[in-house]
């Protein structure tokens, strides 16, 4: 009982952790390269998922102040507003890779990356 | 407007030129210069005076939007970062400069704004890491130096240039996470994003929570190991820098590898702190590797025949030495790090432009095919010995020096066995770099006589090269106008010792 | 796409889509939102555009040079405001004590140049959601 206890009460770095390996799996094992990207994203979700979670203050308000309402426990608002900016830099990462991931395709006919290195350990481009 | 907005205004600077390039720049690079000139000229004078008032006062801290520390982002300029500052703008200079006439062979008309873009934000970016002193806003840098950098690299439109960006792309995203990760750790128990409240506290926050700041420290070395293309992290490295256009190849392995050491270097010492980091034992693990490095490197570079990939092999051994500086964790050992950094960058500046000089006039990539070009194109093949003549160790070039320096490091800390990694790394540097000296200036292409004749080069690719090889001997005969800088800027990183 | 339920449906609630976008940009700094969400709202809007009615006649109304040009200015504006605290003596992108008009807290007109920054940021980002789409969808 006291293992569920400790289980619920850490499960924001449980998940965190989970996901942060599901997604290092997936870039590191799959050859297919929409995959790796996919596993990019998924680190990216537990990665932003750990930082936010750290800003929880048990029992605490949403931070936004209200007239009328003062002295109360807010919840920190600095995390959220650092992982805005850490969501744009993901999503830059995961369009600029898709528009390689086309580029490639045209240039090689494959989405397999390790179709991609034998065709070129056997036609040598350099 | 007095000294201390310099670095900020320099920053800004190069985000407003690379802003403005993609407005006004019509069809040929030529009307770039026209906004690269005054920038770089007004960084060179603003980071100049800022390197001069830091050596006489001592560093100094700005704040962003006058907030005050531990609440809002602060630019600290110390002697280290200031030294880095002009380093950088410096040799992206010259840089950029050989690049007005080398990409015309590279890069299609309609992508030649979009390059300069690129290269003003991997300018920006580097800057931006180098004088932070916030962690989350050294993350942001990292993220834009990353994807900039893989920006430079899939620019020239051929397939396996796609196919080196997606691979770097991959592998830096998962250690700039595992960066992310640590910064997000560190910040959890200390409370604070600025570099120097969290030194403060993280003395207790080391007795209550040990495991805490042992796993934060094992994310971040790993994602800047993945960065910086320590052993056997560095597949990336070789497609990377040998398919890149030529000027991105120089900056790639001359400089932006070395930030990402800086930057390690920074968090590990002025962050976590000394005396943490040794009783982790990070140091000794960062020497072993490092020591891989050195070795393999090398090994790797001996087989190759295309002239980029024995240079980006050859930057993989020279972060090995690098990290050997940083990883003994003592004063002589950052400084002689420090001076490789600074030497390393000319060296391999002056070896990738003169290794595109000979791609760009003659079209050769293949060492086999470089018998007699040194009485083809003189001054070029002159600059690619002088520098490789200082990566394999001869005294006069800085390369020297800096093995001198490391050597003595090494032997004080009381670990002579890299004394042995390093003499055969040279050793090893030698078997790779002194054949193709010898087909340049000794062997002859059947058919040709070996006659005399200058270089068909456009001035703005011979000044850049010409420059930086001077630049390795003036260092190599007179290190200590750069060793008595590094020297009093190395107490500043250990702070509390 | 040639549907003419989705034509006539984006129609209808693109000018809403916008409105929201704009709202949630200007009211960054009294609720949660800001430049970067209100941004993608807007640029949402904009592929839902281009999705309805195809990739020429959206060209035509958000094309390359307006995107290239509001991009560069969004960023020269951000450059721009933040200069204004180094002009006025005190460290780049300073808020009060550089002069800008706080107004009342709690309404529309106030905090300084957080709704200017906001602003800049909501078009920098709209106009790079819309470039990366058309660059993905062109065929080359």
């Amino acid at each position: 009982m006291t293992f569920l206890r400790h289980v619920i009460d850490h499960i924001n770095y449980l998940a965190a952790a989970i996901l942060f390996v599901i997604g290092l799996y997936m870039v590191l094992s799959h050859s297919n390269m929409l995959k790796k990207v996919i596993g990019i994203n998924i680190m990216e979700t537990s990665t932003f998922l750990f930082f936010v979670s750290i800003g929880y203050v048990a029992a605490a308000r949403a931070p936004i102040i209200e007239s009328g309402v003062d002295e109360a426990l807010y919840v920190n608002p600095l995390p959220s507003a650092l992982i805005l900016t850490g969501i744009v830099v993901a999503v830059s990462i995961t369009a600029y890779s898709l528009s390689l991931i086309m580029r490639l395709y045209q240039g090689y006919g494959t989405l397999d990356i390790d179709e991609i290195m034998e065709m070129r350990s056997e036609g040598g481009d350099g | 407007m007095d000294s201390t907005h310099f670095p900020a205004v320099t920053i800004v600077l190069f985000l407003a030129a690379a802003a403005l390039v993609p407005v006004t720049v019509k069809k040929t690079a030529y009307s770039v210069k026209k906004i690269i000139l005054p920038v770089y000229i007004a960084a060179l004078i603003m980071s100049g005076v800022t390197l001069a008032d830091v050596q006489r006062n001592g560093g100094f801290t700005y704040d962003f939007g006058s907030w005050a520390q531990g609440l809002g982002i602060q630019f600290t300029a110390d002697a280290f970062s200031a030294l880095m500052a002009v380093m950088i703008i410096l040799i992206s200079f010259l840089v950029l400069i050989y690049s007005f006439r080398d990409i015309e062979h590279e890069i299609d008309p309609g992508e030649r704004a979009g390059y300069y873009t690129l290269m003003l934000l991997v300018v920006f970016a580097m800057l931006g890491i180098t004088y932070t002193n916030d962690l989350f806003n050294l993350y942001v840098f990292m993220e834009i130096l990353s994807i900039a950098s893989c920006g430079i690299i899939s620019v020239k439109r051929k397939r396996e240039n796609y196919l080196a960006a997606f691979r770097y792309l991959m592998l830096n995203t998962i250690g700039s996470l595992s960066v992310l990760m640590g910064i997000a750790l560190l910040y959890m128990v200390t409370g604070y994003l600025n570099m120097t409240e969290v030194y403060l506290r993280i003395a207790e926050v080391w007795r209550t929570y040990p495991r805490n700041i042992l796993i934060a420290s094992g994310f971040i070395v790993t994602g800047l190991a993945i960065k910086a293309a320590l052993f056997p992290l560095h597949i990336w490295l070789p497609d990377a820098h040998s398919s890149a256009p030529t000027p991105s190849s120089a900056l790639l392995s001359g400089l932006v590898v070395k930030v990402y050491v800086f930057c390690a270097a920074k968090l590990l010492f002025k962050v976590i702190g000394r005396t943490i980091v040794i009783s982790l034992g990070i140091p000794t693990f960062i020497m072993y590797f490092a020591a891989l490095s050195m070795v393999m490197g090398s090994l790797f570079a001996i087989g190759q025949r295309d002239i980029k990939r024995i240079l980006a092999y050859s930057s993989v051994a020279q972060i090995g030495y690098v990290f050997l500086g940083i990883g003994l964790a003592t004063y002589q050992g950052m400084a002689a790090s420090m001076f490789h950094i600074i030497s390393h960058a000319l060296m391999k500046t002056a070896l990738f432009l003169s290794a595109g000089a000979v791609i760009y006039s003659k079209r050769i990539r293949n060492v086999s095919d470089f018998n007699g070009i040194g009485y083809r194109m003189p001054v070029t093949m002159t600059v690619f010995a002088v520098a490789a003549l200082g990566m394999v160790g001869i005294p006069g070039v800085n390369g020297f020096m800096s093995k001198i320096y490391l050597a003595l490091a090494v032997l004080n800390a009381g670990r002579p066995v890299y004394l042995l990694v390093i003499l055969a790394s040279s050793f090893l540097n030698a078997i790779y770099y002194l054949p193709i000296l010898i087909a340049a200036f000794l062997k002859e292409q059947p058919g040709r006589k070996n006659v005399m004749e200058m270089d068909a080069l456009p001035a703005s690719m011979l000044v850049p090269m010409v420059l930086t090889a001077f630049a390795c001997v003036v260092f190599g005969f007179y290190p200590l106008l750069l060793m008595d800088i590094i020297d009093r800027a190395v107490p500043t990183f250990f702070l509390f010792k | 796409m040639d549907d003419l339920i989705v034509r006539t449906v984006t129609r209808i609630v693109v000018p809403f889509l916008q409105l929201y976008g704009i709202y949630v940009v200007l009211h960054g700094h009294l609720s949660p939102g800001g430049g970067f969400s209100g941004g993608a709202i807007l640029g949402a809007s904009m592929v839902l555009c281009t999705l309805a009615f195809g990739l020429e006649k959206t060209e035509k109304k958000f094309g390359h040079r307006l995107s290239a040009l509001l991009e560069s200015g969004a960023i020269l504006a951000f450059v721009l405001i933040g200069c204004v605290g180094i002009l006025a003596g005190h460290t780049f992108l300073t808020n009060q004590r550089a002069g800008f008009f706080m107004g009342e807290f709690g309404s529309l007109l106030s905090g300084g140049m957080i709704p200017l920054i906001s602003i800049a940021i909501g078009i920098k980002v709209a106009s790079t959601m819309v470039t990366l789409f058309h660059a993905i969808i062109k065929e080359k």
